[in-house]
């Protein structure tokens, strides 16, 4: 009977312990915590050309704000934009890697900093996803991923 | 044949145009240019007892003239990205930078001692800056001390400052009280 008791008390104590090091100190260090990563790559995104996106924000800032950043108000999840343009200029600096598509007004554009260094300087017309942040002198996209190059 | 009146007329009118393309010279040697980029950089870091807190923004657009020393930084909220995506969550959510009603922080002033800078000369020249900082609706004074890097024509700025949080309405007890704020611009 006693030996039951310290058994269980054994087993206790290890599956304590291994509690308190999985909550304590693994899952605040694991890749879940640490590494939370959008999957804008695989949701479904609002589609738009780099040229219609930036009329919308000089035509109504505001209107466009609520339409393609933050949250989805209905799902509660990160609105994606996924826009096509043709490539104005495809440069790094500083470290990030930053694709800019042209639209039809001269001061405007649409910049987008990958979520990746890619490094490849690319021409033509590509389609990119990710997150819209608003409008400064260029609408802005972070954590880009190409779509189609 | 040109009457005597119409030949002085003629004469004063070349004087005339001499004086205006004179004048035209003379500011176009003394104009003041635009140094503006669309990539400049900002970055906030704070040390809390539970971690450090850092993001980065490389899409800010700044502007600096030269001979008046105006200069601006604006920057979308939206833009600064964290190591831990949790917290970038947090860091735009209604109850911290509620970056959807406030997508844009900016910092608009003046480099006080702008004329001691030599444009035309490569060197690294001390300044300080005077100006508004608005985040999250509030504007308030700041100052602040920085540099300016004249390398080969470009011309870049670095300046770095703190801000208490508490300052622009934004409620920082449970996450960071202070945030050390560095950016830096070069500009094209």
């Amino acid at each position: 009977m006693k030996k039951k008791i310290i058994l269980a008390g054994l087993i206790a104590a290890v599956i304590g312990g291994i509690g308190v090091w999985f909550f304590v100190f693994y899952l605040p260090s694991s890749d879940f915590y640490k590494n939370y990563k959008r999957e804008q790559a695989y949701k479904t995104a609002i589609k738009v050309t780099a040229k219609d996106l930036v009329k919308e924000f000089l035509a109504n800032e505001q209107a466009a704000y609520q339409k393609y950043t933050g949250k989805n108000k209905e799902t509660g999840k990160d609105i994606i934009v996924e826009v096509t343009g043709e490539i104005i200029s495809d440069k790094v600096s500083e470290g990030f890697h930053v694709i800019t598509l042209k639209s039809d007004d001269a001061f405007s554009s649409v910049a987008c900093t990958l979520r990746e260094y890619k490094g490849e300087t690319k021409t033509g017309t590509i389609t990119i996803k990710g997150l819209c942040t608003g409008f400064l002198s260029d609408v802005n996209i972070i954590e880009a991923v190409i779509v189609k190059p | 044949m040109l009457t005597k009146e119409a030949s002085n007329k003629n004469i004063n009118m070349k004087k005339y145009l001499f004086f205006v393309v004179a004048l035209f010279s003379l500011t176009t040697t003394f104009a003041q240019k635009t140094y503006a980029t669309k990539a400049a950089q900002v970055k906030f870091f704070s040390h809390t007892p539970a971690e450090d807190i850092s993001a980065i923004n490389n899409q800010a657009v700044s502007k600096l003239v030269s001979n008046t020393g105006d200069v601006m930084f604006s920057v979308l909220i939206k833009g600064f990205r964290f190591e831990n995506e949790l917290m970038q969550e947090h860091f735009n959510g209604a109850d911290y930078m509620n970056s959807t009603k406030f997508p844009k922080g900016e910092f608009k002033g003046k480099i006080t001692n702008i004329a001691t800078v030599n444009f035309a000369k490569d060197g690294t020249y001390k300044v300080t800056a005077t100006g508004t900082l608005t985040i999250k609706g509030v504007t308030k004074n700041v100052s602040t001390s920085g540099t300016i890097t004249v390398a080969k024509g470009v011309v870049s700025t670095k300046s770095a400052f703190k801000i208490n949080v508490k300052d622009y309405g934004v409620d920082g007890s449970d996450v960071a009280k202070n945030l050390e704020i560095t950016v830096t611009a070069k500009y094209e």
